[in-house]
């Protein structure tokens, strides 16, 4: 059965990579990309191409009158949208973070604000019958003595103290769990951990890819990170596409390896500072304003790890990984983290 | 027979009839080893000198059959759940790997078969990466190596005993008593299977949840492959096939004092129910030294509480010599295995929810390595 798509963020780096996985597809019919910035270079050939298989849009996600507009305008009518994927806004790499940046509603960030829009235009939408949403494995609890390998029932975060990134994350999670089970609407949840792309680019981790500058990390940690490729992530959305399963999944690369070896593979080394040095900076970030760094400087990500159980995954939608994650010499000499076929 | 098996409370304190079943629900290690009943089910077991002469340890003609104070006697006999073997985490043969060059004047203290068996550990870690899931870094465990193997040889002097029944693959669980302030013990065992078996296996050490607080201490651990002990945790170690070492008695045991020297403490049955739940062997272990290496004179508990510590003892150096108190007396260790314990041939997984039969079970385990302690001090 052939689809017709929107995807959201669809200028950013995971955006661009599935636009153009689908657009390859031959089971895709239509795909309607929506982003803030000017279509992508890459879509330029796309975008003249024959049938007119790829519109480009650009959209303010967190903003409700644009997104109301787009829902009821007659060109995304005339396209009969029928899937909605979601993709987080995760910026560009080594980017300033978002959440927090222009709050809509006090207290919401702008990720949990276009999660609410893109949700409630879907469910108000009489065609769309499948959303596809990725969110974060950082909603997962992180306490000492947690479990090595989380599963989709494991608990969430839901301390009143978690960063702000984590909690626009949480929170982000939980306004799609909510509809899981909604008969008018497929609601499917990947939850990915960090996600690497080719080039030493890391997305979505609260300590690596939200703060500019140096790392940190409390002395005598070095948890665990669960990695993901961004072309794996690619081909689980792709894989969830043509499911249409309910449901929560994690989604994981095989590999995991210790936060200060992927902050060195990434090219900014780690600095182990005492744990409560870290906590009272993070404190007065805090009060002078800083949110958005707090989560880069504290937080249980930053003491104890994970891996993800993607055995649901594996079974429902039929993912497996397929990429590997690991360093390869760049061409200025320089050893440089890297996905390549498994 | 079974009536004989349920005694209450009232009746168990008084007479001969309560001499008869004193063991039943109560301490086991109250009273004499010879006068408990429960010796009949260690014989079923397997731990008595005499080995049973039967295809099964736990079949017995009718006739013969001792009391059996399983809670659940009247329950019908699982059948045996065989171990379906998925891939596992294996090593290969000690033959068949090849002698690595020794890196730095510390692993040239080394001799060959140890830094062979030390490079045949990089095939735990799933292809050509550094570290598995857990942490483990088998390039960490090789630096880490001399010193604990110099400990094992030259400090605590280790006598290995019966390690042939160490199973040679798939998962087990070896269980054995805790003591001594610090896990040198659980560090001897580690090094004692690794160097006792073919191919050789890392026994993965089941640690405390407390361990992943303590800044250096929880990376460290995981680099030289301990395991936080959580069900999750320990079944998806067992589903690899992996080994796992536990120690019941958690800080209780290390937190002994001198008079209740090689007295196994209140056994945890978690590693009960994961035993039933996968269908693995349990390997009794007996650790003899461990609980002389540090004798505790007197833990200050209230203070320790206080401070957040486990324990806050006084031994002989400690706190006298300061840190330097807390260096083992270089005494002599002995690790004796005990032949396994297969309850799953008996119990099925669905048997780990009867909290009485895992508190039974449990309870035999722990008499196991008690037995094993005793007769080889």
């Amino acid at each position: 059965m052939s689809r017709r798509v929107l995807i959201t963020h669809a200028d950013e780096p995971i955006g661009r990579r599935l636009t153009k996985t689908l657009y390859h597809d031959e089971e895709v019919e239509r795909i309607v990309a929506l982003g803030q910035g000017r279509p992508p270079r890459s879509f330029d050939s796309f975008l003249s191409g024959p049938g007119r298989r790829l519109t480009y849009a650009r959209i303010d996600l967190a903003k409700h009158r644009p997104v109301t507009d787009l829902f009821h305008s007659p060109s995304l009518r005339e396209a009969r949208i029928d899937s909605v994927i979601h993709l987080p806004r995760h910026g560009p790499p080594s980017a300033p973070p978002t959440t927090g940046e222009r709050p809509l509603v006090a207290g919401v960030a702008e990720r949990t604000a276009e999660a609410r829009l893109v949700l409630q235009h879907c469910l108000e939408s009489g065609g769309i019958r499948n959303l596809i949403a990725v969110g974060s494995a950082f909603v997962y609890r992180l306490a000492p003595g947690n479990s090595n390998r989380f599963t989709e029932e494991s608990e969430l975060d839901l301390d009143p103290e978690v960063p702000p990134e984590i909690r626009s994350w949480i929170d982000c999670d939980m306004i799609f769990h909510g509809e899981v089970h909604n008969e008018n609407l497929d609601v499917t949840l990947l939850r990915v951990p960090t996600i690497v792309a080719s080039g030493g680019y890391v997305f979505m981790n609260p300590s690596l890819s939200s703060a500019r500058g140096p790392r940190v990390r409390p002395l005598g940690f070095d948890p665990m990170c669960s990695l993901v490729s961004d072309k794996d992530v690619v081909r689980a959305v792709r894989l969830a596409l043509h499911a249409r399963r309910s449901g929560i999944f994690n989604i994981a690369g095989r590999e995991a390896i210790p936060f200060s070896v992927l902050a060195r593979w990434t090219g900014t080394p780690s600095w182990p500072i005492p744990g409560s040095l870290l906590r009272a900076v993070s404190r007065a970030v805090e009060l002078v304003g800083g949110e958005d760094v707090r989560s880069a400087l504290d937080g249980p990500h930053l003491r104890f790890g994970f891996t993800l159980d993607t055995s649901r995954a594996e079974h429902q939608l039929g993912f497996r990984p397929g990429y590997r994650i690991g360093l390869s010499r760049a061409g200025d000499g320089k050893l440089r983290i890297e996905t390549a076929p498994a | 027979m079974s009536g004989e098996t349920r005694v209450p409370e009232d009746e168990r304190a008084s007479g001969a009839q309560a001499r008869k079943f004193v063991a039943l629900g109560s301490d086991p290690f109250e009273d004499a080893i010879e006068t408990d009943p429960f010796l009949d089910g260690l014989s079923l077991l397997g731990l008595e000198p005499a080995p049973v002469p039967t295809a099964s340890r736990f079949e017995r003609p009718a006739a013969e059959a001792p009391v059996r104070p399983v809670p659940s006697a009247a329950r019908p006999q699982s059948a045996p759940t065989p171990i379906l073997r998925r891939h596992w985490s294996s090593t290969p043969p000690l033959a068949e790997v090849e002698l690595p060059e020794p890196e730095g004047w510390l692993e040239r203290t080394l001799g060959p078969e140890e830094r062979r068996r030390l490079a045949a550990l990089t095939h735990l870690v799933e292809g050509e990466g550094a570290y598995d899931r857990f942490g483990f870094a088998p390039e960490v465990i090789k630096r880490a190596f001399p010193f604990f193997f110099g400990l094992y040889k030259l400090w605590f002097r280790v006598e290995s005993r019966d390690p042939q029944n160490l199973p040679a693959e798939g998962p087990a669980i070896l269980v054995g008593n805790h003591g001594g302030l610090l896990p040198f013990d659980a560090a001897m065992c580690v090094i004692d299977v690794l160097m006792h078996t073919d191919p050789p296996r890392l026994a993965r050490t089941i640690v405390d949840r407390w361990a992943g607080t303590l800044p250096w201490v929880n990376v460290f651990y995981a680099r030289v492959g301990q395991v936080i002990g959580t069900r999750e945790n320990f079944a998806d170690l067992l589903a690899d096939g992996q080994l796992l070492l536990v120690f019941p008695e958690g800080m209780d045991g290390m937190r002994k004092t001198v008079t209740q020297r090689y007295r196994l403490q209140r056994f945890r049955v978690g590693f009960i129910e994961q035993a039933l739940r996968q269908s693995v062997p349990i390997v009794p272990i007996g650790i003899i030294g461990s609980d002389d290496q540090s004798p505790i004179l007197h833990d200050f508990r209230p203070l320790a509480r206080r401070l957040g510590l486990p324990v806050l003892p006084i031994t002989p150096t400690f706190p006298w010599l300061g840190p330097l108190g807390l260096v083992p007396y270089p005494v002599r260790y002995r690790i004796v295995y005990g032949e396994p314990l297969n309850f799953h041939q008996r119990f099925g997984p669905e048997d780990a929810g009867d909290s009485r039969l895992v508190q039974y079970l449990a309870k035999q385990v722990r008499r196991a390595v008690q037995l094993l302690v005793d007769r080889n001090r």
